[in-house]
């Protein structure tokens, strides 16, 4: 029989060990982090459930996207092309890649992707973790293969550290990259412009940012005397993005055939994403081929200049102030009303968020 | 609408044929919880039983689109309809896609003829004619609907899936 007192010394015993194991699973077990948007944008979006989010993912994630050694000429990192200040564009027609030269497609704006399902202007990839494969190995791009990458990496003193961190070991492996980018990517969440102070009674748009979005919103009804641009057919919604590929008139016979590469279906001549006007007055040149240095351009061609084809959205071609009239016919005074709108779009807390920016230089 | 008078002859037979080829290359699939997936196309469509209904479109018009019942292509499909739509069958729904993305949901009980008078179709035609580029191949028409916001276009699947809440 053992006595009360060494029965209480096993019992503390085993309670101190408990406690060490305890903290050293504590310890290694990242933390999960809580993804917060408005309301507003709705929770349609899906997390994979192998990878959650995490403080310590996100942190890695933050450090590969600003990393050069992901590309061939150790130059390139992801935020080359997608440059925090210009709501992660890089300002250029084409990106030049580690190969010296220039990517087919302009570089897309990076934020609120945890409501996007099908990546890239063609909408090729299905999910942040497949997208982020791409621009690491392809030859105008980052150009080095993910093998590479790991290899690279694991001779470093910092991520076998951060990947532990992450994810429980110190092992790197490509699929371990590719879901920190991805959980990194979750969190540029643009949602403090001054529309989105509008839509919570912050911030009381001047008469011409109201008129703006008014005929942003608006189907222009001509027999009932209602003027309108239609953009937020495509374009609405608080999140000023909606999943869509249409074709919207920049070529009768585009040379880049954009989402029809992807699927085959000759339905998809000359569709591409439309793309979010988030932080759009950042974001110049536009268009999938960054033909538009300027928003009025952008305007004039929805105006003007949308030329005809079998694949053309009828939400462009249909569309039109004038009874039986042939185009949009907009006039000056309203585009530019048009276009103060779309600079209320712009989030100077999203392009300053200290939590996105290079942590190589903080 | 917004021809151009410089479009040349030459263009206007490019696009022609493009348009010709939309409508022949075209198919809607019909998937989920099905017995039978479907992959169903203009001319396996026009060899089922075909219904007409008379509704005034966008353009406050009356049009006559004619094609088959949606009810009739999930019945093909061995979708838990009629009697068998009762008990948990009563969470499914009705996921439609357009090419471009666009989504619009039904729950079953919206097509079934023992549940309502309206027919659901998806049409081909219009006026007798095929339905046009970026309205075609492919339409639901929803005849009670006020607003057409569910007669959507250029539908390129039909999804019949379990709600999972």
């Amino acid at each position: 029989m053992k006595s009360i007192w060494q029965r209480k010394y096993i019992l503390s015993t085993w309670a101190v060990i408990a406690v060490f194991i305890f903290a050293f699973v504590v310890q290694n077990e990242p933390e999960p982090y809580i993804i917060e948007y408005p309301a507003y944008f709705g929770g349609r979006f899906s997390i994979p459930k192998d990878n959650p989010t995490t403080q310590e993912g996100i942190a890695l994630g933050r450090m590969l996207f600003y990393e050069n050694k992901l590309s061939k000429n150790n130059a390139i990192s992801c935020a080359s092309c997608h440059q925090q200040k210009l709501a992660f564009t890089d300002g250029k027609t084409f990106s030049t890649g580690a190969d010296g030269l220039q990517t087919k497609r302009n570089a897309m704006s990076l934020s609120n992707l945890l409501w996007v399902r099908n990546f890239f202007w063609d909408g090729r990839a299905k999910g942040l973790e497949a997208q982020a494969v791409f621009p690491m190995i392809d030859s105008h791009e980052m150009n080095q293969s993910l093998d590479v990458t790991v290899e690279k990496l694991k001779e470093t003193e910092i991520y076998p550290q951060a990947f532990n961190k992450a994810f429980g070991s110190t092992e790197i492996t490509a699929n371990k990259i590719v879901k920190a980018i991805a959980q990194f990517e979750r969190t540029l969440i643009s949602a403090d412009s001054k529309y989105d102070q509008y839509l919570s009674g912050a911030y009381s748009p001047t008469e011409q940012e109201l008129r703006g979005m008014e005929l942003f919103m608006t189907v222009p009804q001509p027999q009932k005397n209602i003027r309108g641009a239609n953009c937020g057919h495509c374009h609405g919604t608080p999140k000023i993005f909606k999943e869509l590929f249409h074709n919207n008139g920049l070529d009768s016979n585009p040379t880049d055939i954009g989402r029809m590469e992807f699927t085959g279906q000759e339905i998809d001549r000359g569709r591409f994403r439309v793309a979010t006007l988030r932080n759009i007055a950042l974001t110049a040149p536009y268009m999938h081929d960054g033909r538009f240095k300027t928003l009025e351009e952008v305007l004039d061609h929805y105006n003007e200049h949308v030329q005809p084809s079998a694949t053309l959205s009828p939400f462009i071609s249909d569309v039109s102030n004038e009874i039986d009239g042939e185009s949009l016919a907009l006039t000056q005074d309203e585009k530019k009303d048009i276009i103060a709108f779309l600079h209320m779009l712009t989030d100077s807390t999203f392009i300053n968020n200290p939590k996105f920016s290079n942590p190589f230089k903080s | 609408m917004i021809a151009k008078p410089y479009l040349s002859f030459a263009s206007l037979i490019i696009l022609l044929l493009f348009a010709f080829n939309i409508s022949a290359q075209s198919t809607i699939t019909v998937v989920g919880e099905v017995l039978k997936p479907l992959t169903l196309s203009v001319s396996s469509l026009s060899k089922m039983k075909q219904e007409k209904v008379i509704v005034e479109d966008r353009d406050n018009k009356e049009h006559t689109f004619e094609g088959v019942p949606l009810y009739d292509i999930l019945d093909s499909a061995g979708v838990t309809l009629g009697g068998e739509l009762r008990g948990e069958n009563l969470v499914k729904y009705i996921l439609v896609q357009a090419v471009d993305g666009y989504e619009v949901l039904f729950s079953l009980p919206e097509i079934d003829p023992e549940f309502t008078n309206q027919t659901v179709l998806l049409a081909t035609k219009v006026d007798g004619k095929a339905l046009a580029n970026g309205e075609g191949p492919f339409r639901i028409i929803v005849p009670n609907d006020k607003k057409h916001a569910r007669w959507i276009r250029e539908i390129s699947t039909i999804k019949i899936l379990f709600s999972m809440e």
